[in-house]
């Protein structure tokens, strides 16, 4: 039941480059620009938790709790204080903004954590589970439940809410938006928090997994961005659809191919799907 | 107007001259201090100021004070090069220490040797000491740490002796882990060892399930993984994961209390060849390093960078690097050609990382008895049996 083990690594993979790529599917879709502190949203994440659950040694839990929290503020500023005061919608001056911002972050990080690998314990204890023929951590299968769980609520979040329905108006029309009285400043806040939140639980989730350090995020980011693109770009389902595909896909090559050439089949996968259909799987 | 300015210099060159009365002996140190190695290179940076402040309080060298120019690479191979330059034609060092990723220690190589100064270099990998059309010119060129093939060498003494001949390589597929497989590849047959299995994986990769499975399937005696940093970590606990009971060997880039803390209770029972460093305690009283150690750890512990930077195999290069060319400015000068050739020669200047013996043909000079296998055992690195 070899296959059976490498499609458990993949769905675990495959379920944080999602919550990423969802991360940065909801500023696209409120702002239409690629928010590339996302990957740094991972990694906070990650140090969010550590400081919780080591530094403070709370329960795990709440850590993750925290992270969300905690990452969704830092969302929050960075929209408020360094993006809004740009006065500026020229998407192309904002991305290269949240590139700047990125590594100021990245900078801070360093600052208050250090430049030490750090380990970061799991949800539950370590010891694996067998499951339909393979081991599996019980923190994949976290991966696997809180993120099922987080998309559930994001589309509860997206269709029945007030702050929701704003979003998708202002993302479907900023204009019409505007007319209607509907205030983009604070639905940008809004989005900013809520990519946060989902960029901090993705990273208190792998973290104990991949270890921390200042720059985890920013591979498991390029993946999160590339799966984003693979759904098509923007696409919520598109960004769960691309980041389970590209999970699988990824631990099929290591097992049944060449393992040293596993990350550039994923991309070559890319590149063939995209050759296809440009706007993505499930792009319009 | 010439007269003028002759004057002009003549003026400049008398104010400069209480300057060069007690000018100083420059040594330019350059580290990845907030790249994707920081946590290698700023311990590094830290020891190498330790062993300076060590030498001027002893006096300096030839009653001149030592003064490290110190800069950050960032990880980032131009950066190194733009960095040995200023610190050859502005900053007008004597000599070099550093880098810390052998891809930048690469991008230094020809600068140095048009430049017509010594480098002894902190990194892991071979190619920055061998000469040819492919690695650029080596002559101005050294380095302390270990060669991989001394580390290939020492860990197929420890197989062969205990007949786990029949060995699954799993290597990463960045410089480090290449440079491994190529050394282990060539050394085997003379040690009788076998691959039964070979696979590869990214440094950054965050599960190696996959590969193990199908090494699971290859059944080997041994497992020898080769890569530095958390990748070693993740692959400890996904064998533990899979079930797997084949011993697991790592590289010499890994005997560090940072793997036991990253891989917990699946680093127990890994070996893995090492600096003496890490077993100073258990070394026999007649080990000629066994008191510059014991010195080196005293001096590293009393200013407490061991709270953040616990003592692993590595933490002793700068002190080496330093040393090496202390030693050869003390018995020829600052004059470069001299001390180039008298780094080349250094002949048992015993280290806190082995014993040194420098030839043109060796620009490292460390044997295999530079280093011992350790095993992690109960939470802690001791000698392996």
């Amino acid at each position: 039941m070899d296959w059976m083990q490498f499609i458990w690594a993949g769905l675990g993979n495959g379920a944080i480059y999602a919550l990423i790529a969802l991360g940065f599917c909801i500023v696209y879709g409120a702002m239409g620009i690629v928010n590339f502190v996302q990957v740094d949203f991972v990694t906070l994440g990650g140090m969010f938790l550590y400081s919780v659950a080591v530094t403070a040694g709370l329960p795990v839990p709440l850590g993750v709790v925290a992270s969300m929290v905690g990452t969704a503020l830092v969302a929050m500023a960075v929209e408020r204080m360094a993006l809004r005061p740009a006065r500026t919608a020229n998407h192309l001056v904002l991305v290269f903004l949240t590139v700047g911002i990125s590594i100021v972050v990245r900078g801070a990080i360093h600052m208050v954590w250090g430049k030490n690998r750090m380990a970061v314990p799991p949800l539950t204890a370590d010891d694996p589970v067998r499951l339909l023929g393979a081991y599996v951590l019980p923190q994949t299968l976290w991966m696997m439940v809180l993120t099922l769980l987080a998309i559930l609520a994001l589309v509860w979040f997206f269709r029945g809410t007030p702050l929701g329905l704003a979003m998708r108006a202002v993302a479907s029309n900023p204009r019409a938006a505007a007319v209607v009285g509907i205030p983009a400043g604070r639905v940008r806040l809004a989005a900013y928090a809520v990519a946060g939140a989902c960029g901090g639980l993705a990273g208190a989730l792998v973290t104990p997994i991949t270890t921390l350090s200042a720059d985890v995020g920013v591979l498991l980011g390029l993946k999160g961005f590339a799966a984003a693109i693979l759904g098509g770009f923007g696409s919520f389902p598109g960004a769960v659809v691309g980041g389970l595909i590209l999970g699988i896909s990824e631990a099929l090559a290591a097992g049944y191919l060449s393992s040293a050439y596993k990350d550039a089949l994923a991309f070559v996968l890319l590149v063939l799907v995209l050759a296809w259909r440009p706007q993505g799987l499930l792009g319009r | 107007m010439r007269r003028t300015l002759w004057w002009l210099v003549a003026g400049m060159l008398l104010s400069a001259a209480p300057v060069f009365a007690k000018e100083t002996i420059k040594i330019g140190a350059f580290f990845d201090l907030s790249g994707r190695a920081a946590f290698i290179g700023t311990p590094t940076k830290l020891v190498a100021e330790m062993v300076v402040e060590a030498l001027n309080a002893a006096g300096g060298v030839g009653g001149k004070k030592l003064e490290l120019v110190i800069a950050d690479t960032e990880g980032d191979p131009a950066k190194a090069a733009t960095i040995a330059t200023r610190f050859i034609h502005k900053d007008q060092v004597v000599a070099i220490v550093g880098p810390t990723l052998t891809d930048e220690g690469m991008n230094v190589k020809k600068i140095v040797h048009t430049g017509r100064t010594p480098v002894v270099m902190t990194v892991g990998g071979d190619p920055v000491i061998l000469d040819g059309e492919k690695f650029g010119p080596a002559r101005w060129v050294f380095k302390s740490p270990q060669r991989s093939s001394t580390a290939v060498e020492r860990l197929f003494t420890y197989l062969k002796e205990k007949g786990l001949t029949e060995v699954a390589l799993l290597t990463a597929d960045d410089g480090f882990g290449k440079d491994g497989l190529r050394w282990m590849e060539a050394l085997a047959p003379r040690f009788g060892i076998t691959f039964v299995a070979k696979e590869a994986f990214g440094a950054r990769d965050t599960d190696m399930t996959a590969q193990l499975t199908r090494i699971k399937h290859a059944a080997p005696k041994a497992l020898v993984v080769w890569t530095i940093g958390p990748a070693g970590a993740i692959v400890a606990k996904n064998r533990q994961q899979l079930g797997m009971t084949v011993p697991l060997f790592q590289s010499h880039g890994l005997p560090d209390p940072k793997y036991i803390e990253l891989a917990g209770a699946a680093s127990e029972g890994t070996r893995m060849p090492a600096t003496k460093l890490l077993v100073v305690d258990e070394l026999p009283e007649g080990d000629p390093q066994k008191p510059v150690i014991q010195d080196f750890v005293r001096r590293y512990t009393e200013r407490g960078y061991h709270k953040q930077f616990p003592i692993n195999t590595h933490s002793g290069y700068a002190w080496d690097a330093i040393m090496l060319i202390v030693k050869a400015m003390e018995k020829v000068g600052t004059e470069p050609e001299a001390l180039r050739s008298a780094i080349e020669t250094t002949k048992d200047y015993v280290g806190v990382s082995g014993t040194y013996n420098l030839s043109p043909e060796d620009h490292n000079g460390l044997g295999v008895d530079s280093m011992v296998m350790v095993e992690v055992r109960d939470g802690r690195f001791v000698l392996a049996r």
